[in-house]
């Protein structure tokens, strides 16, 4: 596996996704960095794989935009060449072919979350060294290890979807305060079968929190 | 010096000076604590902010103020900015060959109510300014905003709003510093303390 070289881009993050019967809810803060400087403090991390896939970036800023594209155009070939939408598993299968066989040139860690009609809503992680995991819910960044514990403790299966909207609002929300390189805003996507809702959570609309 | 993270920054007015700190404590990339001290009161009319290794900002708060103190006793006043000023840079200098990892700023009024500020690097070098000075890990973006925003004869309630955003401003843009700030404008009448409510990110 490779680091990030010296003076390349890290989208050092918070990203998280979560299923609930109907489709998935994914988000992520807006902080890149490069070191300490705020390089963009409004980015995107979530990328449109297809209308009903997106998936979530952490690590380096090209090699994820790169591999998102990547993904993306076979999205396309795949709906050209079958008349219909791949399924969620077939993107993730994709991003793990290029995570893993690319690993020593690649410094990514992706989740992929959509909804497809076989499966409703689904959450795959793929970890630097391009492994592939499907979780009821998933967190990644740099920012995810101050929200493990409370990710735990408050996730239940069978939310529904405004518990869902709640829970990444609040688990970012903590992961932003405490991690440096997380920061912004949050940005959510709630994907269902009749399409992507996108919404911006700014800093005074934060759930309230300790902040000493 | 990246380690904990801060900003600190300092600016003269007219009959006044500003100093303004984060209040972030961080190991690299986790915040530690929002409510670090960094800027302390060295005379009625004087503070001294410390940027860089939190450990060394804490020993040398202690030190200055001991050192301060035996002046008083000794010289039976309270000491000047600028001889304070020299005090620091000589404590620096000292460990020329295993410094404290700070960068100190002083601001304050002498006995003639005269703005004075300073800052320095961590083995003692004085720079001396008429119009402001910066530490930390956000000090490139401190210059920046100082630069664009600093004008002279600024009154106090002025000089709180402009290094109130040109501190804010910084900080947004640097992941190791942030999470609160301190302002204090120090007058001839006495020092103003304000808390700003910045972004906790």
């Amino acid at each position: 596996m490779a680091g990030l070289k010296p003076g390349e881009i890290n989208l050092g993050t918070t990203i998280m996704a979560v299923k609930f019967d109907g489709g998935v809810v994914v988000a992520a803060d807006s902080r890149t960095s490069t070191g300490a400087y705020v390089a963009n403090r409004v980015t995107d991390k979530l990328t449109k794989v297809n209308d009903r896939i997106y998936c979530c970036r952490s690590g380096s800023a090209a090699d994820t935009q790169a591999v998102a594209d990547i993904v993306s155009y076979h999205m396309d070939l795949y709906s050209s060449q079958h008349g219909e939408r791949p399924t969620v598993k077939v993107a993730a299968s994709l991003f793990q072919e290029i995570c893993y066989q690319n690993k020593d040139n690649l410094s990514a860690s992706i989740i992929v979350a959509g909804w497809d009609e076989q499966k409703g809503g689904s959450v795959f992680e793929i970890p630097r060294g391009g492994s592939l995991h499907q979780q009821e819910f998933a967190v990644g960044g740099s920012g995810s290890t101050y929200i493990y514990g409370f990710c735990d403790k408050t996730f239940r299966p069978g939310m529904n979807r405004e518990e869902c909207i709640e829970f990444v609002k609040n688990a970012v929300g903590l992961a932003i305060t405490r991690d440096g390189h997380s920061g912004g805003v949050i940005r959510v996507a709630v994907i269902t079968k009749d399409g992507v809702d996108r919404e911006i959570v700014y800093g005074n609309a934060l759930p309230p929190q300790y902040t000493g | 010096m990246e380690m904990n993270g801060s900003a600190i920054v300092a600016m003269v007015g007219k009959n006044c000076v500003a100093i303004a700190t984060d209040k972030r404590l961080g190991q690299q990339a986790l915040t530690v604590d929002m409510g670090f001290e960094k800027v302390f009161p060295v005379t009625d009319s004087m503070y001294i902010g410390l940027a860089g290794l939190a450990t060394d900002v804490k020993t040398l708060r202690d030190r200055f103020r001991m050192r301060v103190n035996l002046y008083k006793h000794r010289e039976e006043r309270t000491i000047e900015p600028g001889t304070f000023a020299n005090l620091v840079s000589h404590t620096l200098y000292e460990r020329r060959f295993g410094p404290y990892f700070v960068e100190p700023v002083i601001a304050g009024l002498d006995k003639n109510q005269q703005p004075f500020i300073c800052n320095m690097d961590l083995i003692g070098n004085i720079n001396y300014a008429k119009d402001f000075v910066v530490c930390g890990t956000a000090s490139d973006n401190l210059f920046g905003m100082c630069e664009s925003l600093w004008e002279p004869d600024l009154g106090p309630e002025d000089l709180f709003e402009m290094v109130s955003q040109a501190l804010l401003n910084a900080v947004d843009r640097d992941a190791m510093s942030g999470w609160g700030a301190v302002v204090h404008i120090i007058t001839p009448d006495g020092t103003i303390t304000r808390e700003l409510k910045g972004r906790m990110d």
